[in-house]
């Protein structure tokens, strides 16, 4: 019932904002990386969208007209939607707000930028924040967002509707965060699959429907009777990006019996770790709760440790005992930090599997192979 | 030996006394008797080593190169920069203030040397792909590898500090973050965001100059804390006035050269004027490099007068994209050998500014925003396109390094822009700026042929 309701909802949402748009109000896409605090974009009284259609080839290949494929499948995807036009997020933007995060997303900005038919604003988001100065980058950057904002929608920002703003994506944050967490116990009450599909979720629904639609989630599966225990070995999914729609390895993974039972994902994934502070100048908590208040992306500088760290408390809480690395193709950054966890996980006895995917199929079979394989390494590990 | 570094412009008196530290320095880098000879057949195939000038600037480049593989034995503070803009300005302040650092780019000597020289970069880039560069379709930049690959053989000493920039990758700052983690090497980062927006354009961000310039001075700070004494504005200003009359020598040739017919020189020696440019150079080594290129211009005014080049004087003229090929100057060669002409790269066109600024940090931030590779294709390509009308191009060789995002997305965008708007033929190659194994003679010849043949018919 509850699924039905969020379907009917994303079903509907596309007309729904094309009527807002025929009344004036703004869409304004962004991309992903939780770096963009989609609050400001609420706060002028546009719609904030975040563009993370991903997991289908044929927009990735559409975008090789364009960008060679060392551009990773799901920035190439992103340039596909846009130039198939088959996707009415992608084409019902008014306006782009591009943190410079990785290249890959980089570039997809520079070259919408470069095709100049969408009014674009680059936010530099700083790859450090050990210097002051950075900090203070990023918030001067989110001030002009701001004026640029108030600007393009005629609106404008005060402080109360920030507040507000902050109060809902909060509440959001929060009760993903709780929902998460009830991944816990053994069997976790919903699937990698269908976690990953409310989450995606979040980011193209309205933000007070989705609110008032995870409290009622949340609350069904807290009480939700559990089944008996499931020899299913858990899994942690670490990786770059799981775009809306990029489910491959997610049904791979339950069909062969294992359980992703914990997400770390930089792309696609709303960070529900922690709460933007409220108090005090709005714009510097965003900057602060967006910027250095949270787990880095694999592009962060002095990343590593950190990421770690946080994966072994994830694997801790979770009771996880192995590790799915899930990687797209040319994510060089990403690649070269599974070294590392592999390595590290390793010396801890933690098994790691290490993925890639270009979004095609034809490599269905060898990762089905490879997880099967894997899980049963898992089951052998738990015995 | 001695043959090789007379090649390489060692007088007979430098090579008395350097010969055992040359030696030292080849034994950690494993070159053999063969080496040595492949080195000197193809330093005189590749290079115009009958040019003073080409030799003087080779002898530079080796040096660097020794110095470094023995800074360690020799008791120096070691500190290497890879990918990092503005290091060599503070390598350089580094270098004239004292004997007892040892502060280089850790990678363009290396390249030169291993790569052009002797051909031996192929069993490093393995090295570090079997670390966590791995080969295949992720395309890891051989750059890096050539960072990794001598480190983890243990070539280049372990260094005190290890410094990065992340303008415009994520790559490198990620494997330095590895070397901090795995192996406990100090590491910085100077960095930028790439923000500039097409509206920004022509005149740098101020914003983004202000932002590598504190990020630079941040790195000057902690440097000073390892070497122990204060790198001064006075120091970085005279670096820079210093580089600013060895700007003005490179410049004076790229003009000669791409104003003559025949092509006095072939392209392949534009990497050791980048790396010329780049190298930790001192005060008294950098008035040195100047001589050597005022000395090359001399002797290539000559050959322009004598109507001698490379190639015929009718070879069609093409700006190829980012420099040559960093390891291995087969490409260019051939290029030369097919009968084409190139010109200039787009490393080399840089948009005019209204002016700069008394801070050298600053002077940096803006400086690092003028040249065509750090721009978006908004504004990247606009420059390609006024660059090959000004430079009466007949074609585009749009070669676009596979291990860079930053460049590799944009080929696609020049060539389809090259030809709405210049209609000139475009050969669009991919390659590996660092990596030999690429070079694929027979294909590239095939393909070099058809994109002459392609212009020569289109001009006649």
């Amino acid at each position: 019932m509850q699924e039905e309701r969020l379907a009917i909802h994303l079903r509907e949402r596309p007309s729904r904002l094309k009527e807002a748009k025929n009344k004036g109000v703004k869409i304004i896409g962004y991309f992903p990386g939780n770096y963009m605090p989609e609050e400001l974009i609420y706060a002028s009284g546009a719609v904030p969208l975040c563009l993370i259609n991903g997991g289908e080839s044929r927009p990735a290949e559409a975008a090789l007209s364009i960008v060679p494929q060392v551009i990773c499948p799901f920035a190439r995807a992103q340039i596909g939607e846009r130039l198939l036009g088959e996707n009415p997020y992608y084409s019902m933007i008014d306006m782009l707000v591009a943190p410079i995060t990785c290249q890959h997303l980089k570039k997809v900005a520079e070259v919408w930028e470069y095709n100049g038919d969408l009014e674009i604003f680059k936010l530099g988001i700083p790859h450090q924040h050990n210097n002051d100065f950075e900090l203070a980058y990023f918030t001067d950057r989110l001030r002009v967002l701001k004026d640029r904002l108030q600007a393009f929608t005629g609106n404008e920002i005060t402080d109360e509707k920030i507040y507000e703003a902050i109060g809902l994506y909060n509440r959001m944050r929060e009760l993903l965060r709780k929902i998460s967490l009830l991944r816990r116990t053994s069997p976790s009450p919903l699937s990698a699959l269908d976690f990953v599909k409310l989450n995606n979720a979040s980011f193209y629904a309205d933000p007070v429907f989705m609110v008032d639609f995870l409290d009622s989630v949340y609350h069904e599966l807290k009480d939700k009777q559990q089944v008996a225990k499931t020899d299913a070995p858990r899994i942690l999914l670490i990786g770059p990006n799981i775009g809306y729609g990029d489910n491959k390895i997610l049904e791979l993974v339950e069909a062969a019996g294992g359980d992703i039972v914990i997400e770390e994902i930089c792309e696609g994934i709303r960070y529900y770790w922690n709460k933007i502070e409220s108090k005090g100048d709005l714009i510097e908590s965003l900057a602060r709760g967006y910027l250095v208040d949270r787990v880095p992306c694999a592009f962060m500088r002095y990343s590593t440790r950190q990421r770690f760290d946080f994966a072994l408390k994830l694997i801790k809480d979770f009771a996880v005992s192995g590790v799915i690395w899930y990687e797209l193709l040319c994510c060089e950054t990403y690649d070269a930090e599974s070294y590392f966890f592999s390595q590290k996980m390793g010396e801890r006895n933690i098994p790691v599997l290490i993925l890639e995917s270009d979004y095609g199929t034809v490599d269905t079979g060898q990762l089905k192979t490879r997880i099967e394989a894997f899980i049963e390494i898992l089951r052998g590990v738990m015995e | 030996m001695i043959e090789l570094l007379k090649l390489c412009g060692y007088s007979e008196q430098e090579i008395e006394s350097e010969l055992p530290r040359v030696e030292k320095a080849f034994d950690k880098l494993g070159i053999t008797v063969e080496d040595i000879e492949r080195g000197k057949q193809r330093l005189t195939k590749y290079y115009d080593v009958g040019l003073k000038g080409v030799r003087k600037s080779l002898r530079l480049v080796l040096r660097e190169l020794v110095d470094a593989l023995l800074a360690r034995d020799e008791g120096k503070k070691v500190i290497y920069g890879f990918m990092a803009p503005g290091f060599d300005l503070l390598s350089s302040a580094l270098v004239t203030k004292s004997k007892d650092v040892c502060s280089v780019h850790h990678s363009w000597a290396f390249q030169i040397v291993v790569g052009c020289i002797f051909g031996k970069i192929v069993p490093i880039l393995e090295e570090a792909e079997r670390r966590w560069l791995k080969a295949g379709m992720v395309a890891h930049c051989a750059n890096l590898k050539t960072l990794v690959g001598p480190m983890s053989l243990g070539i280049y000493p372990k260094p005190d500090l290890l410094v990065t920039a992340g303008l415009l990758c994520e790559t490198s700052p990620k494997t330095l973050d590895l070397y901090r983690e795995l192996y406990g090497i100090p590491v910085w980062y100077v960095d930028a965001c790439q923000d500039r927006t097409r509206e920004e354009y022509p005149e740098p961000s101020m914003r983004v100059a202000s932002s590598a310039a504190k990020s630079l001075k941040r790195l000057a700070e902690r440097i000073q804390e390892e070497v122990g004494f204060e790198i001064t504005d006075d120091m970085l200003l005279e670096v820079q006035d210093a580089k600013g009359k060895l700007g003005e020598a490179f410049n004076r040739i790229r003009d000669l050269i791409t104003s003559s017919a025949p092509l006095p020189l072939s392209p392949a020696h534009e990497n050791i004027w980048m790396c010329l440019n780049v190298l930790a150079l001192s005060i008294d080594g950098i008035a040195e490099a100047t001589e050597a290129v005022n000395t090359l211009y001399e002797e290539l005014q000559e050959k322009v007068a004598k109507g001698l080049g490379v190639v015929e004087k009718e070879a069609p003229r093409v700006l190829a994209t980012l420099p040559m090929g960093q390891t291995d100057p087969r490409l260019e060669y051939l290029a030369c050998e097919v009968g084409i002409a190139i010109v200039a790269t787009d490393r080399n066109l840089e948009v005019s500014i209204k002016g700069t600024s008394e801070d050298p940090y600053m002077r940096f931030g803006i400086g690092m925003q003028i040249g065509a590779m750090h721009m978006p294709p908004a504004m990247r390509i606009p420059l390609i396109v006024e660059g090959c009308k000004k430079l009466n191009i007949d074609g585009v060789l749009d070669r676009y390094h596979v291990g860079c995002r930053a460049v590799a997305g944009d080929a696609m965008l020049i060539e389809s822009a090259i030809n709405k708007e210049l209609g000139i033929p475009v050969m669009l190659l991919e390659w590996e700026n660092f990596d030999p194994r690429v070079y694929k003679h027979e294909e590239y010849k095939k393909r070099l042929e058809i994109f002459k043949t392609i212009m020569v018919n289109r001009s006649s």
